[in-house]
């Protein structure tokens, strides 16, 4: 994939990422930003890059996933950027609550452990802004979901823009 | 790749997202749902809104995501198991997949101007409708490019 196939995934992916994080957008449209996304970036490398219809499935879920990936990207990032300002974030706050309920429990060894990790990821965040385990996490989940969504937008993409060729 | 092995996948991971976005409420005296729960909020939070008052709330825990949410993949979810036996063919046109988003677009954009309450129950059905419905042509446009075509 060259530079001008890459161009419509990352505009769309950081424009994803963008409404993502702006509240109220998500009231609206949910699970759809990524996978609109993905269609639109579709739409784009047609009209930059003069792509020939119909498009190949291979081709519509590369612009998926790649779409999924810099959204995922740019959100991890934004995320990083806010706690990193303000010292803390939705984890640190439900840590308190999280830890009582825990404290009903007896533990094993393991979930002793994740407590640990988290204590750590919180005193980190509260310290300097940031602890890479936490943004390492985020990064992975908003990859696996933003991937698979990103990859359904494609998909959907490729068949509408295949049954309007002569629209387009 | 054979047509019932591309549903029967497509069916194992909408039944595990389905029982992710409810795993708090279906353990919810497990250990591991409170350790689980900071990471499901937050990867469940890509994608949904998650207000507490828009979101069901089952066995005293509340799902990761919203009425509507829980509708659209509920949906996918019942097709996706309908699938593995049977499945219509759908029509070429997109027609059905649009109309099945108008009940829901009507429900958002009713709910934000303040024609009318919202409702769980509402934001459920018209997600059902649209989420079953999506799910249909999703699967085709896959078997459409990945199947067998001879099966």
């Amino acid at each position: 994939m060259n530079r001008n196939k890459l161009l419509p995934s990352l505009v769309c992916g950081f424009g994803a990422a963008v409404l993502t994080t702006v509240p109220g957008v998500k009231n609206f449209a949910c699970c759809l930003i990524v996978p609109v996304a993905a269609v639109i970036s579709i739409s784009l490398d047609h009209k930059i890059n003069r792509s020939e219809f119909p498009i190949k499935a291979k081709q519509a879920i590369l612009f998926g996933i790649m779409t999924g990936v810099f959204a995922a990207l740019f959100s991890t990032f934004f995320d990083a950027l806010t706690t990193y300002l303000v010292h803390t974030n939705d984890f640190i706050e439900a840590l308190p609550q999280t830890e009582d309920f825990i404290k009903q429990y007896k533990l094993d060894y393991l979930l002793n452990q994740t407590m640990t990790i988290f204590n750590q990821m919180a005193s980190d965040i509260r310290a300097n802004g940031f602890s890479a385990f936490y943004s390492f996490g985020i990064l992975m989940s908003n990859l696996f979901v933003d991937i698979i969504f990103g990859m359904i937008g494609g998909l959907a993409g490729m068949s509408f823009f295949n049954k309007h060729t002569t629209k387009i | 790749m054979n047509r019932l092995l591309i549903r029967l996948i497509l069916f194992i991971a909408l039944f595990v997202w389905c029982v992710g976005f409810s795993y708090n409420s279906l353990f919810p005296n497990s250990a591991y749902t409170i350790i689980a729960s900071p990471f499901l909020k937050k990867l469940y939070g890509t994608v949904c809104h998650q207000h507490i008052e828009k979101t069901f709330l089952f066995n005293k825990h509340y799902f990761y995501v919203c009425a509507r949410c829980t509708g659209i993949y509920s949906g996918a979810l019942v097709v996706s198991f309908i699938s593995i036996f049977s499945l219509p063919r759908l029509p070429e046109k997109m027609t059905l997949l649009y109309f099945s988003a108008i009940p829901m677009l009507i429900d958002v954009l009713s709910t934000t101007t303040g024609i009318y309450s919202y409702s769980k129950i509402i934001a459920l059905l018209t997600g059902i409708f649209f989420g079953s419905t999506a799910f249909a042509y999703i699967l085709a446009a896959i078997e459409n490019n990945f199947a067998d075509k001879s099966l």
